[in-house]
């Protein structure tokens, strides 16, 4: 069928090799391999209730490091997560644990509309969840709940004061529990999912010195509650798994899904995102401006701390601005690239040679 | 049993239905057949025993939207079989619709699910079961046998019809077309997790490659699916496959379908957009520079600062 040996498929390998993907699911050449694939679908209740008893999480914070999110939970969760277009969205997910990760299998949404100023939204919800639950655990769903998900659209994927206190109070009484936050904005916009998954220290809990989290832009409205509560919770690893027959669909889904890819425009869909991520980095920008003109004067005496923060701000703002314009130029790409397939044949029998103008330059790391 | 569809809907499947319902049916089927665990203390009951059991099938609800002549699937949830009567249980279908209907309000019942290989009698009478809730309902097939050959999706949706058999008009399973739709956010999670891609950022390198992978993967499809047409054509040209006018009659359409678009506003729009891309690019450039020309004035500062202090000086700016 493929007469070219597939340059894409050497990219992915080299990919996958510097990357240590390490596959989850081993493909379904017998049938034992298909059980041991979707093993992770059993539900033990017995060896469930055995891990409640033990509790490991109560003496170690810092317990839980991985999640594993099956793949219909994840398209549940941003599915829902979208829907809700700027307006936070809020839902519960359910799963077991597995040692030091926590499964979720599956995702459902609440009726409520979470909002950042309502600190127990959930009580709203108890009787939906409930009555859920119920009909669940008939229909064979025997999971019970791990964890809640809500989502910052624009925003990034970090906890606020309230979730932070939220979650604290979820971690008292109803251990095992996870966060998740997804963003479904920057998801469309940046063609890849954002979501992050977070676990709250007790109180007065001093964490070891963490390594700093991979670094995301927070819009200036936001970015006090983030630093205030930053250092308060871990995020955890994210990895998902598949079923062997969701894998087998996702493959022939490709089939018809190709002409979706190619006819998606993130450049159309974003334009107010993106809009909104300029002028905030404008405003970010008139503020480090402001620090860098005060410590201009203070450089002969004020201690050389201040300085690196101030460089910092910028380093920060400079690779904010590298982002948005990645973003934007791989956009771009895709529109150059449709008008080139689709634009430059004319109706005589020669078609147009190749098209002149140069494709922009992407941005250099920084 | 299935022939061609007539009544003229069209069918919109989303990806999420088909990822329910096999997630649904991997669940009942592990819950089954529980795998062989090496720590096994509590596994003494059946766990070698032999061949597996067959695989059940497992019975759901699909909801969405019909707007017109539209039915478009969004989601699905499922349900339970009572074999006491044959068919859905009615009360257990009436309580999770009511809680579908709080999230997502605009979502009606349209139809049933099941897994199997092909539709059978006794789903008629499902089927039949449901109509006083939707007159007209669809029922989707999800095939859960993985068959590596097999280049089309294993899911077949049937409508209900009315046909004149032997004298007696009876109600029979109709295959039906449908397409698959999505937004954007479904495709890019689907995306995702079937190609297990990286969630975090990777350098600027690595994004731009598993951009512009997914870009030239889909345009690979494209050309092979341009191939194949075009081997046809050929190959009725040389008269091997005798003509066929209405296929000739659809490929000429979509050659005549490019260029897509030659308007002069359209090219007017497309290089104000390309423009505003170059300019948040030199933009962007120009923070990085100023930002680079900063640290560097601070280390020129910090380099000339001791001889500042001792000769009484300003800092040079």
């Amino acid at each position: 069928m493929d007469p070219y040996p597939s340059s894409s498929q050497i990219a992915q390998k080299t990919w996958e090799l510097e990357n240590d993907i390490v596959s989850v699911d081993t493909p379904a050449t017998s049938s034992s391999a298909d059980a041991a694939s979707d093993a992770i679908f059993y539900y033990d209740d017995v060896a469930q209730a055995k891990f409640q008893q033990e509790k490991p999480w109560a003496n170690d914070p810092h317990y839980f490091r991985r999640v594993k999110i099956s793949a219909l939970a994840l398209l549940k969760m941003v599915v829902h997560a979208r829907s809700g277009g700027t307006i936070e969205v809020m839902g519960l997910m359910q799963g077991k644990t597995d040692g030091d990760a926590i499964i979720v299998m599956d995702a459902f949404a609440l009726p409520v509309e979470g909002t950042e100023t309502r600190v127990n939204a959930q009580a709203d919800a108890y009787e939906y969840m409930v009555d859920y639950s119920q009909t669940n655990k008939q229909a064979g769903r025997l999971e019970n709940v791990v964890g809640w998900y809500h989502s910052h659209p624009g925003y990034g994927c970090w906890l606020s004061g309230i979730d932070v206190s939220t979650q604290m109070l979820n971690q008292q009484f109803q251990e095992p529990f996870l966060a998740v936050v997804i963003d479904p904005t920057r998801t469309v916009s940046a063609g890849k999912v954002e979501i992050g998954a977070f676990r709250t220290y007790p109180e007065g809990y001093k964490p070891p010195d963490d390594p700093v989290s991979e670094y995301q832009t927070i819009p200036l409205n936001k970015i006090e509650d983030f630093g205030v509560h930053c250092k308060q919770y871990y995020s955890l690893d994210i990895t998902y798994f598949k079923s062997s027959l969701d894998s087998h669909l996702l493959d022939l889904l490709w089939n018809k899904y190709w002409v979706n890819t190619l006819s998606s425009s993130p450049l159309l869909g974003n334009g107010d995102y993106v809009a909104g991520q300029i002028s905030d980095l404008a405003e970010k920008l008139e503020q480090a401006e402001n620090q860098l003109a005060h410590s201009r004067f203070g450089s002969l005496i004020a201690p050389p701390q201040r300085k690196k923060e101030e460089e910092s701000q910028l380093a920060k703002i400079t690779r904010d601005s590298a982002k948005i314009t990645v973003e934007q130029v791989h956009g771009l790409m895709s529109q150059v690239i449709k008008d080139i397939l689709f634009n430059s044949v004319r109706q005589s029998s020669r078609s147009r040679a190749e098209p002149s103008e140069p494709e922009p330059e992407p941005m250099v790391e920084s | 049993m299935a022939s061609s569809s007539s009544s003229g809907l069209t069918f919109k499947l989303h990806p999420l239905v088909m990822v329910n319902i096999s997630d649904h049916y991997t669940r009942v089927k592990s819950q089954m057949n529980p795998p062989v665990t090496s720590t096994s203390c509590s596994n003494t009951n059946g766990n070698g025993n032999g061949a597996p059991a067959p695989p059940p099938r497992v019975y759901g609800c699909v909801i969405g939207v019909q707007r017109g002549r539209t039915v478009e699937i969004f989601n699905s949830f499922e349900l339970l079989y009572d074999s006491a009567t044959d068919s859905l249980d009615r009360a257990f279908l009436l309580k999770k619709q009511e809680l579908y209907k709080k999230v997502f309000p605009n979502f009606y019942v349209l139809g049933w699910y099941s897994t199997g290989s092909d539709a059978e009698e006794s789903d008629m009478h499902i089927h039949k079961a449901l109509m006083d809730i939707n007159e007209s309902p669809v029922y989707v097939l999800l095939n859960p046998a993985i068959n590596h050959a097999q280049k089309d999706l294993p899911v077949t949706i049937y409508e209900s019809e009315m046909h004149v058999i032997d004298g007696i008009p009876q109600l029979i399973f109709v295959n039906s077309s449908y397409t698959i739709e999505t937004v954007e956010a479904e495709r890019i999670s689907v995306d995702h997790v079937a190609h297990l891609k990286p969630s975090d950022g990777g350098s600027a390198a690595t994004q731009l490659a598993a951009h512009l992978t997914s870009i030239h993967s889909a345009i690979k499809m494209l050309n092979s699916r341009i191939r194949v047409l075009h081997h046809y054509l050929v190959a009725m040209q040389k008269g091997e496959i005798p003509y066929e006018n209405s296929l000739l009659r659809q490929v000429s359409s979509l050659l005549r379908r490019l260029p897509a678009i030659e308007s002069e506003k359209f090219q007017d729009d497309f290089l104000m957009e390309y423009s505003d891309t170059l300019l948040i690019t030199y933009l962007a450039m120009f923070t990085n520079c100023s930002s680079t020309m900063n640290e560097l004035v601070e280390k020129f500062n910090t380099a000339y600062d001791r001889h500042s202090r001792r000769g009484g000086r300003t800092a040079f700016i």
